[in-house]
């Protein structure tokens, strides 16, 4: 009997968690009914983290940003949430709670699209909010018709801010007798020419970064003429910080003298093992720059403030609509590109040959943005399902 | 390529060594530690935190292992003491170590922790004419203070567990407690010692992986080296010595995989399954052996 009653607390008790763990505010039902249109004054949006979190120093602590500035300026409620719960509950949840924009930093959409153990999608249980996800394009079915009317997918072309990293990343390394000094050990070109990638999985979200870095580099490899040799590992995981740092160093002995790392936490350790080394790092995702001044040659930003406030915007302004339902953000949007290049800046020689030589990478890569942004360049997206053939690029020998 | 090779394997066998040696003692007072992963953590997050805040090695190596005694403590006192699940203590301070480590990552806004200005390799040991011979000298010198602590120790650990009283009572201890008892000894002490050591272990295989070797800090670093640790334990069934072979075959797989990834891309990974595959063999063999007397004479018997 003890038992029983114990059991049956316990059970109690964790359900009570469970609910608490949401920690939404109390005053749902009514809410979601009238707050479709989307007033000013009654909208509400939130922010559902991924595994992350919101300190992540990019993507979600960007979404989480944009989320605020927006408080601020339309005077609406925000919510950022790291769920406790599934993505699934903690989507409900909020729209229950009448939170009519709901932005998913998470990768997992069955709940939301399919619905979960059989019960009806989110999307279709709450039609008048309307859930933005990010880096797929779940809401689509076999046929390309868009399922939910309510769900707005963003997707980020940077395969194009990659294609940058990688022709800079050739033009620095050519370059290096004029930029580089002392601080650096780097391989000269005429022993070895190299360029490093290493990612966290092998999928489409991943490859899509690296056969941009390719195509880059090859872009800047053919037009001087050089050939490169290219070292790819697609499973160091996401949190391994120090296999990241060996396997970057085996790259860095081989004669790489950039790599370049979309693996979260791995990232951190390449970008430790470059300083070691007296080589360069990319980063990913926000302006990581910083984080080894000086050896981090650049990052690519995946910025997701900008989608949070134009998309609030067009909420206020009842134009959520107007957004396609697969909406991407490119090059010339300014919501991927590669940083301002303002640390590195800052530890190239400073003799005016170097100065020069830097101002004339810089126009350059300027130059290819530009020349993308007007499609005079195509660059392979493997997320929106083209394939990447390596014989595109003659002077990059894939290992 | 073979320097590398050879170079990565101690790199990635010290960590693991450092683990199992610790976990040893605790294997052998028959007090499990699963709490290896947590352990190893919490020393990765302490000496990065105190570093990156007083820039001072001393205190960062005082509170790190003095951070690690506590969680000796927390686990032998619930595990030994109260006499709980030492499994289900362990998970628990698994999980501990990966919140504590996130919330104060969460309190400084930050997705990692990373010491500026660190010099990794003034940290490297460069052995005067060992790092002169070709390839062993390459394999030998150039690391850090820690990594060779962790091969001194495979001996150290020896000598205290086999030719101490003290190892000698920790393994009496674990084998018949009851018996350990009746003349004497004080188990308890025996069994909070065993576990002391192996948090000391881990704090200082979680400074090799993290501050010595990275001068960074990303939570969940230590990526499951702590089960790899239990896993090499069992394999040597708590020897120090042959325990940390193991330990090394780890490094080597890890470092073959890591170093062929060159050759082979990603099937460079399956390296990664050498030692578990090595590991189910060994755990068969070894269970083989040890149960194979008893159905001989059950088989005499029956005749």
């Amino acid at each position: 009997m003890k038992k029983l009653l114990a059991i049956v607390m316990s059970i109690s008790l964790s359900a009570v968690m469970l609910v608490g763990c949401g920690g939404q505010a109390s005053n749902a039902g009514g809410a979601t009914e009238d707050s479709a249109k989307g007033n000013a004054s009654d909208a509400k949006i939130a922010v559902v983290c991924d595994a992350a979190g919101q300190n992540d120093n990019g993507y979600n602590q960007s979404a989480a940003k944009g989320a605020e500035l927006c408080a601020e300026k339309y005077g609406i409620e925000t919510k950022v949430v790291e769920p406790t719960q599934s993505i699934g509950d903690t989507l409900s949840q909020l729209a229950e709670d009448g939170y009519n924009l709901i932005f998913s930093m998470e990768y997992d959409f069955d709940a939301l699209i399919n619905g979960e153990a059989g019960g009806k999608p989110i999307a279709e249980m709450y039609p008048d909010t309307t859930f933005v996800v990010f880096n797929a394009t779940p809401n689509v079915d076999e046929a390309g018709k868009t399922i939910h009317d309510n769900v707005i997918s963003v997707l980020y072309n940077v395969n194009e801010s990659s294609y940058l990293a990688g022709a800079l990343s050739v033009l620095a390394n050519e370059n290096q007798d004029v930029l580089f000094g002392d601080a650096y050990k780097l391989t000269k070109p005429d022993t070895a020419r190299g360029l490093g990638f290493i990612g966290g999985s092998d999928s489409d979200g991943i490859t899509v970064f690296s056969v941009g870095f390719i195509e880059g580099a090859q872009k800047m490899a053919g037009e001087l003429g050089v050939n490169y040799d290219f070292y790819a590992k697609y499973d160091a995981g996401f949190s391994d910080s120090a296999t990241g740092s060996t396997v970057a160093g085996t790259y860095y002995d081989q004669g790489a003298n950039v790599v370049y790392a979309c693996a979260g936490a791995v990232g951190d350790g390449v970008t430790s093992k470059a300083k070691e080394v007296g080589k360069l790092a990319i980063q990913v995702d926000a302006n990581k720059d910083d984080q080894q001044p000086g050896f981090v040659l650049t990052s690519v930003i995946k910025n997701t403030e900008v989608v949070v406030q134009s998309m609030t915007e067009a909420l206020t302004d009842g134009k959520l609509g107007d957004f396609d339902r697969i909406t991407t953000y490119d090059l010339g949007s300014g919501s991927t590109t590669i940083t301002d290049l303002a640390t590195i800046s800052q530890h190239i020689e400073q003799t005016d040959a170097a100065k020069t030589k830097w101002q004339e990478i810089k126009d350059k890569v300027a130059q290819l943005q530009s020349d993308i942004s007007d499609g005079k360049i195509k660059v392979t997206n493997t997320q929106n399902g083209d394939t990447f053939d390596p014989s595109t690029c003659p002077n990059i020998s894939i290992k | 390529m073979l320097n590398s090779i050879l170079y990565d394997c101690i790199y990635h066998s010290a960590p693991i060594i450092l683990c199992v040696l610790g976990g040893c003692f605790a294997y052998k007072a028959n007090v499990l530690n699963i709490a290896l992963e947590g352990m190893m953590l919490n020393g990765a997050f302490v000496s990065v935190l105190t570093y990156f805040l007083t820039g001072n090695m001393l205190i960062t190596v005082v509170l790190t292992l003095l951070s690690a005694l506590i969680y000796g403590f927390v686990f032998s006192y619930f595990g030994i003491t109260l006499k709980g699940n030492v499994i289900v203590i362990g998970l628990a301070l698994n999980m501990v170590a990966l919140a504590i480590a996130g919330f104060v990552l969460v309190l400084m806004d930050s997705a990692n922790i990373i010491i500026q200005n660190f010099d990794l390799n003034a940290l490297k040991i460069h052995i005067p004419l060992i790092e002169n011979i070709p390839v062993i000298g390459h394999m030998i010198s150039g690391h850090p203070i820690i990594t060779y602590l962790s091969f001194v120790m495979i001996f150290l650990m020896y000598i205290l567990m086999y030719k101490t009283k003290f190892g000698v009572y920790v393994r009496v201890v674990g084998e018949n407690e009851e018996a350990a008892k009746s003349i004497g000894i004080k188990t308890s002490f025996y069994k909070y010692a065993a576990v002391l050591i192996g948090a000391i272990g881990c704090a200082l295989a979680g400074m090799n992986l993290s501050l010595e070797r990275l001068g960074l800090f990303t939570n969940n670093m230590t990526a499951s080296r702590g089960f790899i640790a239990i896993a090499a334990i069992y394999c040597g069934q708590g020897k120090p010595v042959q325990s940390a072979i193991y330990a090394i075959l780890f490094g080597l797989a890890r470092s073959l995989s890591v170093n062929l990834s060159i050759f082979a891309g990603n099937a460079a990974g399956l390296f990664d399954c050498i030692p578990y595959l090595v590991m189910m063999v060994v755990l068969s063999m070894a269970s083989y052996i040890k149960h194979k007397p008893i159905k001989e004479r059950g088989y005499k018997v029956n005749e």
